[in-house]
């Protein structure tokens, strides 16, 4: 997630000789990465991208700490200037009435009520500082939870008093389709299990961490304001807030996770803030309802092993001075994890990660791998792969890639549907690659008369109750090319593969011109071999000749070849070369592996062919 | 008049005769039967006398017709047989240009992943296969990605339609290589120097995102294995595939799977890390990487106390994109099958 935060904001915290550019550079090498530097209004305002472990830093307090830790390294100063929070003067007079029906919904519960509320417009320096970081003005209190929101990473929400009626709120989870109207104006059915509160008649008053009601907002003629610091359940606020589709600011903080010993110091900066703003004053006790107690954290540091994940060793001292400077308080062999990284730290490899980083990784130097080298038997199917794509592409075969998904029409029905499918197109798994390659060729009209196409992927066939069979396919899609030609081809692979004896497979003719083939490679690299047999060489030569034969209807070509074939057996080779009409040629080889073979043998040869396919009514032309 | 049938009957078997005809010697028998002193065709013209005045000339004509096509016919066969064009102007004959055997193309993702594998292959890397419909369990659980965690928004997962398993939770389109890390690991085979290259699904489409992509993801599990490794070995990669000068640069990070994680930068091609106008000041992002988190380490059955890991995983269409050269400006080209894109590979 990408937040912005300025320069000058982080001045606040930080007094440094480092210029934004400076800034800009060392944290993206240490910390978090710069993706650009903006200027408004003569600042420099940068927009961060805070890895989704680092809800603590979508603040400026955030990235002050890091920068504190981060610029040093980098040849900076850099000084921390401590605020000092004021605890504001309670009074025991205005009361609130909290139910919490379920603990777990909201660890830490915090809130005060302020009387005397003028509402107006904030001073410009606040309300030029959140445009800066994108948020509108919207009058003094909303503006004060907004820009300590960005300020301390906290969210908080600020109620009018008087509206939560009975001064009462129960903290529940939804019931299904209860309906809220958040402070967009915006009317929201509600799944259940999502964090809301009710007042003392019954009314949602609050979509927790998410955005409030529109009924208990505060206006112009606010009195009472109740500002409410809480931290949730990150879970359901997630859950929520997704269901909803209703991704706020407040939302995403309260998912990756809040500080949850800074809850208090920032409801007291706020508090002191609004009474400074608008003329109010504290009016109630602190209520602080803690549902969850939190124990210090404490992580074991292993030098040696920090050492071993970086490769280069670094000193104690500075693995110490690293750790200190990031807020971990050293206690003996292990380091305390400050409130902020709460969630975020708990192993060796962890405290490894901060202090490596600080170290730079950009300092660390390559090494190659030296040790054992893994015994492993190769996955040959990625050779046949190679050799069908180069066997195919010196055909004049394009090779193709198709998106996984494609449109009910193109799958059968054991097909794999997706959920949540980008659009109607894409909303099946496919289950053959011919479909989408015979779009390809529909697609590429005037390209060429000849089109030859091919990809290999998987395809995906459902199976009760396992992974789909997915295995991987071939196929073949051609226009402007016959049958015969094309079977050529798919046969002349199976030789360059070394597949002795071919498995059956269908040519099948999509009409247009267009023919598609396709050939479960898996089962095809099971026939195939790399070995190759030599036969010894005779010193007799063959003959060799044509002879075109009548074929009458009803008979196939490899009835025609089994009879000859079994008419001698000096045959070495027969082999099919041509057709027309009825005329079936085929070109054969003669020859004798004892003596040279003569013509007169040949021609006995030929009698016993021309007998037995007389049987079948097949007659030489 | 039957002449002008006779004449078609002629060359439809002289066709018939040619298209049979294998061997030279065969055709030249043919040219006597038909252009010889006694050959069909003179034997044709002295028919000519033979009739009316007023048809000899048409008839003349039509003969000398069908002679110019018997010649063509046989000299296209011959040309075939014997591989020799039958032309007469020889200068203009050795002029040409040679005509090339049609060769199609292998698709530019097929080039860029066999480029990859023979990189890493004098490493010690073997390449695998694991299932492209996968287990949210593999994907995101056993990578140290709890049900609920946050961390699994940056995938943009598709679902399937199908009961979930009890033990490995929904069935999806998997959104990275990674998902065969800890299927790796569970082979019990060790030390790993693994590369999976799969194709993968996110729900994303435009410029830069295809819901179909490649993934090419390192593995490495081994006694001793730091973070200087996979420096080296990214390296090695950048320089053998982008060029001989060319360096990378790890910046933090965060992945759930990996601790630390990083983002890996390769220097800039043209300015070479000083910046200039085409890259983020010097550096161009390649991808994520890190060492292998204890937890994923656990998943597969191994012990983080003796061993660690690298692991790297990035789009192959990405990385080949930023090879300089390639030109090629909007990721959806990729799967578009137009073939007057495919033809420039």
């Amino acid at each position: 997630m990408n937040v912005l935060i300025p320069y000058s904001w982080i001045k606040d915290y930080i007094k440094t000789n480092a210029k934004a550019e400076n800034v800009a550079k060392a944290l993206s090498l240490h910390a978090f990465s710069v993706e650009k530097i903006n200027k408004i209004k003569g600042d420099d305002v940068f927009e961060v991208e805070v890895t989704p472990n680092r809800g603590d830093a979508l603040s400026v307090l955030g990235v002050a700490r890091e920068l504190k830790a981060v610029l040093p390294r980098s040849g900076f100063k850099c000084e921390w200037m401590q605020k000092d929070v004021k605890i504001p003067q309670f009074e025991d007079k205005d009361k609130l009435d909290v139910i919490i029906k379920d603990k777990s919904l909201v660890p830490r519960f915090c809130a005060v009520v302020l009387e005397n509320v003028k509402v107006g417009k904030s001073p410009k320096v606040i309300e030029e500082r959140l445009e800066k970081v994108g948020i509108r003005a919207l009058g003094n209190v909303i503006d004060v939870t907004n820009y300590m929101m960005m300020d301390k990473g906290q969210p908080m929400h600020a109620f009018d008093y008087d509206k939560i009626l009975g001064h009462k709120m129960i903290v529940r989870e939804s019931k299904h389709d209860e309906v809220i109207t958040t402070l967009d104006g915006v009317e929201r059915k509600l799944p259940s299990g999502v964090i809301v509160i009710e007042d003392g008649e019954g009314r949602l008053i609050d979509l927790c961490g998410i955005m409030g009601a529109k009924n208990s907002e505060v206006d112009e003629n606010t009195n009472k304001v109740l500002l409410f610091v809480q931290v949730y359940d990150p879970v359901r606020i997630r859950r929520a807030s997704m269901s909803l589709g209703h991704r706020t600011d407040a939302a995403l903080r309260f998912e990756k996770g809040i500080d949850y010993e800074g809850v208090l110091s920032s409801l007291f900066e706020a508090s002191e803030m609004i009474c400074g703003l608008s003329g109010s004053n504290v009016s109630s006790n602190l209520i602080d309802i803690v549902n969850e107690e939190r124990k210090l954290k404490s992580v074991a540091v292993d030098y040696e092993k920090i050492n071993r994940i970086a490769g280069v060793e670094i000193s104690k001292e500075v693995v110490n001075q690293t750790l200190s400077d990031l807020g971990f308080e050293s206690k003996g062999e292990s380091v305390v994890v400050p409130s902020w990284r709460y969630d975020d730290v708990s192993i060796t490899e962890d405290l490894a990660e901060e202090v490596i980083r600080l170290y730079g990784y950009y300092n660390l130097p390559g090494k190659l791998l030296t040790g054992e080298v893994p015994l492993v038997h190769k996955d040959l199917s990625f050779h046949w792969e190679d050799v069908a794509r180069l066997f195919l592409k010196h055909d004049g075969f394009f090779e193709c890639y198709s998106y996984s998904a494609t449109s009910k029409k193109n799958v059968s029905k054991d097909a794999l549907e997706i959920i949540n499918p980008l659009n109607e197109d894409l909303l099946f798994l496919k289950t053959s690659l011919l479909p989408q390659l015979l779009e390809v060729i529909d697609g590429n009209k005037g390209y060429s008369d000849k089109i030859k196409l091919f990809e290999l992927a998987s395809v995906y066939h459902s199976k009760e109750g396992d992974l789909p069979n997915q295995p991987l396919m071939l196929g073949l899609v051609t226009k402007g090319i016959n049958k015969v030609d094309l079977k050529g081809i798919v046969e002349a692979l199976f030789d360059e593969m070394g597949v002795s004896s071919y498995p059956s497979f269908n040519v099948i003719n999509h009409g247009g011109g267009r023919l598609g083939v396709e050939i479960n490679f898996e089962e095809l690299i099971k026939l195939s071999s790399k070995v190759k047999t030599y036969t010894p060489l005779t010193s007799f030569n063959s003959i060799k000749e044509d002879l075109t034969f009548e074929v009458p209807e009803g008979i196939t070509y490899q009835q025609v070849e089994r009879i000859i074939l079994c008419s001698s057996e000096r045959i070495s080779k027969l082999e099919f070369k041509d057709i027309y009409k009825n005329a079936l040629t085929f070109s054969i080889e003669y020859l004798d592996k004892e003596k040279q073979i003569s013509s007169e043998d040949t021609q006995e040869i030929r009698k016993n062919i021309f007998k037995s396919l007389e049987n079948i009514g097949v007659r030489l032309r | 008049m039957n002449d002008s049938l006779n004449l078609e009957n002629i060359k439809k078997e002289l066709e018939e005769k040619l298209r049979k005809v294998s061997s030279e010697q065969d055709l030249l028998n043919i040219q006597i039967e038909y252009f010889g002193k006694k050959g069909i065709l003179r034997q044709l013209f002295s028919k000519v006398l033979e009739v009316p005045v007023e048809q000899r000339k048409d008839l003349g004509e039509k003969i000398n017709n069908l002679k110019k096509e018997a010649e063509r016919v046989t000299s296209e066969r011959r040309a075939k047989i014997t591989g020799v064009e039958a032309v007469e102007n020889t200068d203009l004959y050795d002029s040409l240009p040679g005509r090339k055997p049609e060769i199609g193309h292998i698709h530019i993702i097929s080039q860029a992943i066999n480029e990859i594998v023979d990189i890493f292959k004098p490493l010690g890397f073997t390449r695998v296969r694991y299932p492209e419909v996968e287990w949210e369990y593999y994907a995101f659980e056993a990578l140290n990605m709890p049900l609920t965690h946050p961390a699994r928004d940056e995938w943009e997962t598709f679902f399937i339609n199908a009961a979930p398993d009890k033990k490995y939770g929904r069935m999806v389109v998997t959104p990275h290589t990674s998902s065969g890390q800890v299927r790796e690991m569970l082979k019990g085979n060790l030390p790993i120097r693994m590369l999976n290259i799969s194709r993968c699904g996110r729900r994303q489409i435009d410029i830069s995102h295809v819901p179909s992509f490649y993934q090419f993801e390192g593995l490495v599990v081994d006694k001793e294995i730091s973070t200087t490794h996979l420096k080296g070995v990214l390296d090695y990669f950048a320089s053998n595939f982008f060029g001989e000068d060319r360096k990378t640069r790890l910046r933090p990070y965060h992945f759930r799977f990996t601790e630390p994680s990083f983002e890996v930068d390769i220097d800039c091609g043209i300015c070479h890390g000083k910046g200039c106008k085409l890259c983020k000041e010097g550096w161009l992002e390649l991808g994520g990487a890190g060492m292998v988190h204890p937890n994923v380490l656990k998943a597969g059955g191994i012990d983080s106390k003796e061993y660690t890991g690298f692991a790297f995983g990035w789009g192959v269409e990405r990385t080949y994109m930023m090879k300089s050269g390639t030109k090629i400006d909007d990721i959806r080209y990729l799967f578009g099958n137009d073939l007057r894109f495919l033809e420039q590979f």
